[in-house]
Parts: structure tokens; C-alpha cells; sequence
């Protein structure tokens, strides 16, 4: 999730992927496609739709794979906004149980589980790493193609333009560093920003 | 006849059910999400969208999934 956070520069989401023995430890997480953009994350229908079929062809059930929702902040603040709350209530408000989890740029993090049989209750809880449990080593290649393929800059308002493409497209534009942009002094004031 | 059902809903299910012929998606729709609002789903037969009429066939895989998750910062 660190690695999903730092990559770019938009918030980022997914899923929690649980261990069938524990469904508080999230053994993995997968992205789906997504409009991002600095302060917003917005899944792609289809694509969680896809996810769900994923995750049950690989032989987990629903609830090991549809109650952890992850995303990140890009402030210092972990906590939810309107919109998460509002997201929290209705999508995994229908659930048994689900967890929201939210990992700001500072570090800082947020976890709130919520049950909704009975009169429902809700509870904030800490999280920690368990390093006890097996885990796989870390696979930054792969991580950088889950991410490519998933994040798409909301600011191009296209599901096929990922984060790289649009700063390849910036850069096919113009380059900041082009010698003869360089040696014009109006542009670098412009570059400057005064 | 058999189909599979994929439910995020309640316990979450994905496991064959069985259904009368010519049950149409919106009757088992009601039956397993027991919502009115199928705006907040992605109902698929055999991972394609589908209408609420269409009859399900014996071995039809049907999936229930949330629609617009969406966070934001604070």
C-alpha cells in the first residue's frame, strides 16, 4: 500500500485480500481500474465486477475479498471524508461486516470495521504489520504493472490513459529542458511561475 | 436447473443455486439481495451486463457486485 501511495500522484484504492483463517489479516490487495485524481478515487463498475469473478475462480469467497476497502490520502489526514463515509454506508453497509481503511501521505492510517447485523456496531482499530505470518517477497515490477494498468489520471476523463501514459503525453508536449525553450527568457518565466 | 451465484451481500456467497426455469434476473435478484434498488449493483450473466427480464439459463453464472465506490480526501 506504501509502494501504491508513493507511486503516483493520486489517491489510490482496492481491495484486501484475507486469509481464509483470519479475515482481519489482508494477505494481499489488488487494484481495479480506477479515475484518480488528487483527492478523489472513483472504481471503475466493470472492473470490480471482474475482480469479484477474479477472486472467486481463484477459490475465495466473498467475504475474504469484499469487505477490506483500501485507499489512500494525499494529505497528512487518515481521516474519511464525506464521500468515503458515504461510500462506507452504502456499498458496505449491505454486508455482514466490512472494514474501511485509509493510509495518508504522512503515514498515518485509519481503520474502522463496522458489523451490520443486529443493531450494527462499529469500532476504530489499530493496525499493525504481523510479521508473524508467511508472506511472499516484495515484487516492485509487479506492483508498478498492477498500478500502470489500473490508475488512470481522472483529468484525461479516459479509462484507457493510465498515469504514464499521461505524463509521457506531457512530456511528447513539451520539454521543460528543450535547449532552445531553455534560452527564451519569457518561457522560463513562465516555467517559473512569476 | 443449476446457476452460479456470486453475492457480496449478507455472508457473501458464490455457490450454485438451484432455480425454477424461466426465472428471470430481476426475480433472483430480489430473492438474493433482498434490495429494491438494483441502481446499486452491476448485475452481469456470464460476466456481460444483461436486462432485467432475461430469462437465466441452466449453468448461467450471475453476479451481484457493488457499483460506485468512490473515496475522497478530507
Amino acid at each position: 500500500m506504501l509502494f501504491l501511495r508513493d507511486f503516483g500522484p493520486t489517491e489510490v484504492g482496492g481491495f484486501g485480500i484475507s486469509s481464509a483463517n483470519d479475515l482481519l489479516l489482508v494477505e494481499d490487495i489488488e487494484l481495479v481500474h480506477q479515475a484518480c485524481s488528487a483527492v478523489h478515487v472513483t472504481f471503475h463498475d466493470e472492473s470490480v465486477a471482474d475482480y469479484f469473478d477474479r477472486q472467486v475462480d481463484a477459490g475465495h469467497t466473498p467475504a475474504q475479498c469484499g469487505r477490506i476497502w483500501l485507499h489512500t490520502h494525499p494529505g497528512n489526514c487518515p481521516l474519511p471524508s464525506s464521500t468515503d463515509e458515504d461510500t462506507f454506508a452504502r456499498v458496505f453497509g449491505k454486508t455482514d461486516w466490512a472494514l474501511m481503511f485509509i493510509l495518508a501521505r504522512d503515514g498515518a492510517t485509519y481503520a474502522r470495521i463496522r458489523a451490520n447485523t443486529g443493531p450494527g456496531v462499529q469500532q476504530e482499530l489499530s493496525v499493525v504489520v504481523d510479521y508473524r505470518a508467511p508472506f511472499a517477497a516484495s515484487s516492485e515490477s509487479d506492483w508498478e504493472k498492477e498500478y500502470l494498468a489500473n490508475v488512470h489520471d481522472a483529468a484525461l476523463n479516459t479509462k484507457d490513459t493510465t498515469v504514464k501514459d499521461r505524463d509521457k503525453s506531457r512530456s511528447d508536449r513539451f520539454d521543460e529542458w528543450d535547449e532552445s525553450d531553455f534560452c527564451d527568457p519569457l518561457l522560463q518565466t513562465q516555467l517559473r511561475g512569476y | 436447473m443449476k446457476v452460479l451465484v456470486i453475492n457480496n451481500d449478507g455472508g457473501g456467497f458464490a455457490d450454485y443455486m438451484d432455480v425454477e426455469p424461466n426465472t428471470t434476473v430481476a426475480t433472483l435478484f430480489g430473492q438474493v439481495t433482498k434490495s429494491s434498488r438494483a441502481e446499486d449493483y452491476l448485475i452481469r450473466v456470464n460476466r456481460q451486463p444483461c436486462a432485467a427480464d432475461q430469462i437465466l439459463q441452466d449453468g448461467d453464472r450471475i453476479s451481484f457486485t457493488p457499483t460506485k465506490i468512490e473515496g475522497a480526501a478530507s
